[in-house]
């Protein structure tokens, strides 16, 4: 009897512990951070613009500093910045130590990725617009440092673990036709963001002329490449027949950046001072090249003063890619980046403040690439008057206010009328303008027409040599070697980008 | 499905085991089984009646007790492995009796070990190897993290200490058994189970109150844990008292450490660049040292300081380090009677860091008690630790390593006097890396206070002499309060600054581990059977609190209230929770065959609903030849011996919580006040994620020889971990950076050969001696998206390569020789080059004690073969000119001895003319090429020492205070070995789980040596 309460008891017992304890096991919703569907467009996009900006103000104001013609170091400097000045593809891909345009690039795509995703299923044609443009952007900028490079089969996670590369001459087609559905998209949405656009506030205007100066800026990089003449004009047409035009303003981005560490201006934070007014490394590191500070001085432009400050009362720069240590080329005695600090507490020129917006594509540029165009009969316009346009943009953007360049306009050097090749004189005038706001854009000048003529690194593995590259990253030769192998010549130094025939 | 299937199971074993119990009346005798010496219960004992072996025996419990029915003059044979068997003839209406056994020494190699949950088991019937360190073994070099102490004491077992993040008077401990499982770095750590509950971390166990671990060697040997035990099971079983003896035992010790193996500094060139000497300079590019009175750093105050130019006879970098004390206390109390025990023990251990003004305390006391009331049995373990750490960060042995040879480090210690040229604003270089590092050190503390409390309580009702059932519930709870300070250091010079910055932080961790186990045995003629069937419940939970802010207003006003700019912070909750049950059957036959069957199913919060059970089938089998076979049968060579197998396949769960959804979170300095990004996460979820299966089988035999003064025990271990759940790293054009996917494979091979055996034993002298040898082949196999793929660093897992492989860029060569370009610099590999395996296939132990009277000797060795490691140290030093290499041609330029020279044509051709520069940018570029820091892991080094006195009863007569007292001396890491191409550093050192691999933050090993004092009340 005894035992068959036991027995009872026992299978009681374990009945009751074993009951289904699915609500028990079932507390694996994350309580720290949202999932994609907890989230509006509007929670998304800002992220997405603000990383776009930042890596434009940061990593390719780097790249293009030094292999656009700007940048040197200064002693302390000296054992920076090694993979740039060496020009040494493998430690440039280097996961660990290398520039990871590549990742960054395809990780701020997907994000724009995610907006796209939610906002065509949502009917939401103002964001679909805006991340078609800015996706565009993005594989722009891979084209122009990796040529052949994944589009259609990119973005799809582990779906597709080995994403087939196209040539980049067929990203840049497919990316141009992702302009024309963005604008197409954005003209018509009936949705619009507001302060979540921290670009243009929900302008769609704005939108569609950035859009459209983004297009014209990718048709330029390839005005040297033949076969592409009837391309070119077919896209330029499109331009003119959709009507709005180009850029009225800088199309630069700002959340409302604050005087904290990782919430100020990216290129205030990472080339100036830090929150607590602290100079940074890279201010100690980083100095103007001889090649530029006499540049400034061959033209008497009065930007030399407003963006940098005097050593000894005198402006100086240094040689880009010298390891030697000399008296001349120390911080102290070389020019560095005038900010508020050296300026009264007032914005200096590329240093504005831990607030100023972060520029992805300037109203000066926009005004030069209109000239080029223009200059090459691509677009209507007088050329000079729009080469002009872009001086004045910059000049005003440089010194905060409008500035009157009639005396700068007037020297011979600068006069449009008087330039006997004029394609030069417009991308001198634009390489000026665009130091240490847009950097990247004179290293594509540069592989495209060889101006303006900057001397190489003097650390340069043969005297001739200059990169043309980047080399597929590390981690891309990891886990998609079966793409990368396929590509042929990678080198820094000798595989070219497709619209790269010079 | 489980459910049903473990219900239906109960009811047949329920009624099986009752069947035979409603037989006639007999006589009830109760009594209990104690051991000879400590007088302690002895559970697990058979007892019979001799006259009806038909009935079976019946076997003690916990507390010893048992009872049995028989009738008067009848006899009852009382027998237990390891113990002499006794025959009892009861007397005319004895109903109470208590047994003493008596150990039988000819029976060592019948150890009884802690098997899965605690349970008890005699190794015979075991179908793994499991090894067992006692106390006495453990405290030998008087450790004070108890893992440290298992370090060479056991056959496959590799440990580490890890420098990882709670610094350097606290570090981490890595401990692989049978080799590398998991890809993921963190996910092969075993299961730590102290007293029958499995907790997440063991570190602040008082190694004095261990009674013995055990070491089960993998998932075949803790199967009952399934998942968790997949990696092996450390079981710690904690001291108890002991009937009818009160004894109070106080203890300690205390050791003094320094460091040792530093890489080599060159002390020919001082401070400066280009050969020519700076007085503001940290790197030792200037001219060669010459006794000079030079200029030293700027003038301060308009005095320019100065400093002879000469580096002194003993390395400097040395005088930056203290010495470091460890002072460990113990009191421990302990007693009992016939119905319950104590023991209880207090510790206090300090430990006075290398690095100046690093310390740590740790303060614990614990309770052990247990009661018996009538057949319920009752225990309670309490244990709390306080912990309290405080380091400093990275930064200071950075900057040692990284400056010249002359510079005084113990003079840098008097930083506080703003005239003084070591105080940070005077300090010769203004570089933010070469601070004055005894500054550095003051300046940047990292603190935490660490509670940590562990309670157990267990009731085990004895409902049949066939049948009982243990409750077992565990509560874990850590908390752990912490502060990051950096003081702020205002200058004019911007590199001199400092940010003031506090972070404040909390961790919090509960757990709750509760199992239900029910144990039915019983013996059928030949047959003994025995089931088990049990429950678990697990709980985890974890907050995580941060509170930060980067720029304080104030030098010493560390709070966040006195800042600019914004409050930085968050929290981070997880849970966890699982739900298993299992059981086992063993099946004996005359105690010399055995068959035993485990299954275990799991279910875990962290998969998807549809995908979160899974089951973990074994099989072992133990058969003891020498038992079973008439011919073994009184052997005097070979007087036991048992040939073992087993085969398991056990699923697991590596993934972290909240990984199926693609998680967002707010990145690039949002949310600017009312604007709020999200990005979402770069490592891609995956919901179809299923648990892995490590399929492990074993095979070995255990041999005793020579009436077991030679005893060994040889394993074959083979495991296969398939479809492993980890972070693989994806090509970025996905989008994502990583995918968690289950994929992967690794093949672990391992040989454990053990011998121990007493080589004398002859009046007062004995000599015992143990050697224990592994060798463990651990291949990586169809990887994911590739043949390979980065695990850390210079770290890869490479298909059909010893895993994990080091890989890494080396010279461009040409037959062997270094090519170089036509200046004369080195041209990095355009490929990386494998070096082999950084874990060693190959682990060497031997141990002897020696004693004589009262004096004992005794000491380990620990060789580790076939690895290869590499130092980032060395790139730094040679960048900052320190490194001994970079003066070897006098910093002269030289033609490169046995080199090849690429011609400006592109041919290569022997090297006769071509000088390389040697100055700071060759030897940088010569540094940078991976390959020069990389050297061989080989070593073999004397881990511990003890010399033991015990001092003699006789002195202590005539006082009746003191019953026991012992001295001795120990000391760690007194000698080591090591290949000859390794100057870079401890190949044992290992950083963020990364084996062989040191980090350009590790310190120096240390060495120590002291002593000991235990005295019994």
């Amino acid at each position: 009897m005894r035992y068959n309460i036991i027995r009872i008891g026992i299978i009681a017992f374990a009945s009751i512990t074993f009951v289904a304890c699915s609500d028990f096991l079932d507390v694996n919703d994350n309580p720290n951070s949202p999932i994609k569907e907890n989230l509006s467009l509007s929670a998304k996009l800002p992220a997405a613009l603000v990383t776009s900006a930042a890596y434009e103000s940061t990593q390719l104001n780097q790249v293009g500093g030094f292999w656009g013609g700007y940048w040197g170091t200064s002693n302390e400097g000296v054992s920076s910045f090694m993979s740039l000045k060496n020009y040494n593809g493998p430690a440039i891909r280097d996961t660990r130590d290398g520039i990871a345009v590549w990742e960054s690039s395809y990780n701020n795509l997907l994000y724009y990725k995610e907006v796209l995703d939610q906002a065509t299923a949502e009917q939401a044609l103002f964001y679909s617009g805006i991340a078609k443009i800015m996706m565009a952007h993005h594989f722009f900028t891979l084209v122009d440092f990796y040529n052949n490079v994944p589009y259609e089969e990119a973005l799809k996670g582990s779906s597709i673990l080995h994403p087939t590369y196209e040539s980049g001459k067929d990203v840049y087609r497919k990316s141009m036709d992702l302009i024309t559905e963005g604008i197409a998209e954005i003209k018509v949405a009936s949705l619009k963001p507001s302060n979540d656009d921290v670009m243009f506030k929900g302008s769609e205007v704005k939108w569609v002329k950035f859009g459209n100066t983004l297009k014209l800026r990718a048709l330029l990089r390839q005005s040297e490449v033949k076969d592409q003449a009837t391309y070119i004009r077919q896209e330029i047409a499109k331009i003119v027949q959709e009507g709005s035009g180009f850029l009225e303003e800088d199309a630069a981005v700002n959340p409302g950046f604050l005087n904290t560490a990782a919430k100020m201006s990216p290129f205030y934070e990472t080339y100036y001072r830090n929150n607590s007014g602290v100079a940074v490394a890279n201010y100690a590191n980083i100095r103007p090249s001889q090649y530029l500070v006499n540049k400034y001085k061959e033209y008497n432009d009065p930007r030399l003063a407003q963006n940098y400050v005097s050593a000894k009362g005198e402006y100086k720069g240094v040689i880009f890619g010298s390891n030697a240590i000399a008296d001349e080329f120390a911080a102290g005695n070389t020019s560095a980046f005038k900010g508020p600090n050296e300026n009264g507490n007032k914005p200096g020129g590329v240093v504005k403040s831990f607030s100023q917006s972060a520029v992805l594509l300037s109203l000066a540029e926009a005004n030069f690439l209109q000239a080029e165009a223009a200059e090459r009969g691509w677009i209507a316009g007088e050329a000079g008057r729009l080469y002009q346009n872009g001086i004045q943009a910059s000049f005003n953007y440089l010194f905060n206010a409008v500035y009157n360049i009639e005396d700068y306009m007037n020297q011979t050097n600068v006069r449009y009328g008087d330039a006997t090749n004029k394609i030069e004189r417009i991308i001198t005038q634009k390489w000026l303008a665009l130091n240490s706001v847009n950097n990247i854009q004179a290293w594509a000048d540069f592989r495209r027409l060889g101006y303006p003529n900057f001397p190489n690194s003097v650390s340069s593995p043969t005297p001739e040599a200059y990169p043309l590259r980047f080399m597929y990253p590390e981690t891309e030769i990891n886990t998609n070697n079966v793409n990368v192998s396929r590509q042929g010549d990678n080198g820094i130094l000798t595989a070219r980008i497709w619209w790269d025939v010079n | 499905m489980i459910k049903k299937y473990f219900s239906i199971l109960l009811l047949i074993f329920i009624a099986t085991y009752s069947g035979d119990v409603f037989g006639q009346v007999h006589l009830t005798v109760e009594g209990h089984v104690l051991e000879e010496f400590e007088r302690t219960p002895i559970k697990g004992v058979s007892i019979s009646v001799k006259e009806n072996d038909r009935s079976g025996s019946v076997i003690t419990g916990s507390q010893g007790s048992f009872r049995i029915r028989a009738h008067e003059g009848q006899t009852l044979v009382v027998s237990h492995i390891g113990y002499l068997t006794q025959e009892i003839r009861l007397g005319s209406g004895q109903t109470k009796i208590e047994i003493v056994l008596v150990k039988d020494f000819k029976m060592l190699s019948e150890v009884i070990v802690t098997g899965a949950l605690g349970i008890k088991r005699q190794s015979r019937e075991l179908g793994t190897s499991a090894q067992s360190v006692s106390n006495e073994e453990l405290n030998l070099g008087k450790v004070v993290n108890p893992l440290l102490a298992l370090s060479s004491k056991v056959a496959g077992l590799r440990i580490n200490a890890t420098d990882l993040t709670t610094g350097k008077t606290d570090p981490g401990i890595q401990i692989r058994l049978r080799g590398t499982r998991s890809l993921n770095r963190d996910k092969n750590d075993p299961l730590y189970v102290v007293d029958g509950v499995p907790l997440p971390d063991i570190t602040r166990i008082n190694p004095n109150d261990i009674q013995d671990i055990t070491v089960l060697k993998g998932a075949n040997a803790a199967a009952l844990y399934g998942s968790e035990g997949v990696n092996g099971a450390i079981m710690i079983t904690t001291k108890s008292g002991k009937a009818q003896t009160g004894q109070i035992n106080f203890s300690n010790s205390t050791t003094f450490s320094n460091v040792f193996l530093l890489p080599p500094a060159q002390t020919t060139f001082g401070q400066g660049q280009n050969g020519v000497y700076s007085p503001v300079t940290s790197e030792s590019w200037g001219d060669k040292f010459n006794g000079e009175i030079r200029d030293f750093g700027l003038p301060i105050n308009g005095v320019q300081p100065n400093k002879v130019y000469a580096a002194p006879s003993k390395d400097n970098r040395l005088a930056f380090f203290d010495t470091g004390i460890t002072t460990q206390n113990d009191l421990s109390f302990s007693g009992g009677d016939e119905k319950g025990t104590y023991f209880m023990s207090l510790q206090d251990v300090r430990l006075k860091g290398v690095i100046p003004g690093d310390k740590s305390s740790r303060t614990g006391a614990r309770f052990n008690g247990s009661r018996r009331f009538n057949k319920l049995n009752t225990s309670f373990n309490l244990n709390y630790v306080f912990f309290k750490n405080n380091t400093t960060g990275d930064g200071p042995w950075l900057s040692v390593y990284t400056q010249p040879a002359n510079i005084d480090y113990k003079e840098a210690r008097n930083w506080e006097d703003p005239n003084s040229p070591n105080h940070p604003l005077n300090w010769y270089n203004p570089v933010a890396s070469t601070r004055n590092p005894i500054f550095m050190a003051d300046n940047n503390r990292n603190t935490f206070d660490q509670h940590t409390l562990n309670s157990k309580l267990e009731f085990n009702y004895e409902f049949t002499d066939w049948f009982d059932a243990t409750y077992r519930t565990g509560l874990y709870f850590q908390s752990e309060p912490g502060r990051v300070t950096n003081r702020k250091l205002v200058s004019n010079v911007a590199t001199r600054n400092i940010n003031g910055s506090v972070n404040d932080t909390h961790r919090g961790f509960t757990r709750f581990n509760n199992d239900l186990i029910l144990n039915f045995h019983k013996d059928f003629g030949d047959f003994s059977t025995r089931l088990l069937l049990g429950q678990n419940v697990r709980m985890d939970n974890t907050k995580q609190i941060n509170v930060s802010a980067a720029n304080l207003l104030f030098e010493d006003i560390f709070n966040q209230g006195s800042r600019t700019g914004e409050l930085t912070g968050g929290a981070t909750l997880t849970k966890y929770r699982s739900l298993a049950t299992y059981g086992e059957f063993t099946a004996g036959y005359r105690n010399y065959l055995f068959l035993t069957l485990t299954g275990r199913n799991d279910q875990v919060s962290v998969l998807d609903p549809n995908n979160n059970s899974y089951f973990s089938p074994g099989i072992s089998t133990s058969f003891v030849f020498t038992d079973a076979i008439d011919a073994f049968r009184d052997n005097q060579i070979l007087n036991y011996g048992r040939i073992y197998s087993s085969y398991n396949k056990t699923g697991n769960v590596t993934l972290d919580p909240y990984r199926l959804n693609l998680a967002y979170s707010q990145t690039a300095g949002f949310p600017f006040g009312s604007l709020v990004g999200f990005t979402p996460s770069l490592s891609e979820p995956n919901l179809l994620i299923k648990p892995e299966f490590v399929k492990s089988f074993e095979v070995g035999t255990q041999l005793g020889l020579f009436n077991d003064r030679l005893r060994t025990d040889i394993a074959y271990a083979y495991s296969d971990s398939d479809g492993q759940i980890f972070n693989a790293g994806i090509s970025s054009a996905t989008g994502f950076n990583s995918t968690i996917v289950n994929a992967g494979r690794i093949i672990n091979k391992t040989i454990e050969v053990m011998i121990n055996g007493t080589a004398i034993r002859k009046g007062d002298i004995t000599l015992d001696f143990g050697v224990n040898f592994s060798y463990t082949d651990t291949k990586a196999k169809d990887l994911y998206a590739g043949d390979e793929f980065n695990i850390f660093r210079q770290a890869y897992a490479i298909k059909d390569h010893q895993y994990p492989t080091l890989r890494m860029t080396d010279f461009k060569r040409e037959g062997g020789k270094i090519v170089l370009d036509k200046d004369g610099n080195v041209i990095p590999s355009e490929d990386e080059k494998v070096l082999g395996t950084m874990v060693p296939p190959y682990l060497l132990g031997f141990n002897s004690r020696f004693s004589y009277k009262s004096f004992t000797l005794g000491f380990q060795l620990d060789s580790r073969l076939g690895s290869w490691m590499y130092s980032e140290v060395i790139p730094r030093m040679y960048k900052a000119g320190t490194h001994p290499e970079t003066v070897k041609y006098d910093r002269k330029p030289f033609i490169m001895p046995n080199s090849m020279v690429r011609l400006a044509d592109g041919s290569i051709v022997e090297n006769t003319e071509v000088y390389s520069k040697g100055d700071r940018a060759w030897w940088d570029a010569y540094g940078a090429i991976q390959t020069v820091t990389a050297a061989k892991g080989d070593y073999l080094k004397l881990r511990e020492l003890y010399i033991g006195y015990d001092v003699p009863g006789k002195w202590l007569a005539g006082q009746k205070m003191i019953k026991k007292a012992s001295l001795g001396f120990v000391g760690n890491n007194l000698f080591i070995i090591r290949h000859s191409s390794n100057t870079i550093g401890d190949p044992e050192a290992l950083y963020n789980q990364t084996d062989g691999y040191n980090s350009f933050r590790q310190i120096p090993s240390t060495r120590s040596m002291g002593f000991n004092v235990n005295l019994t009340f």
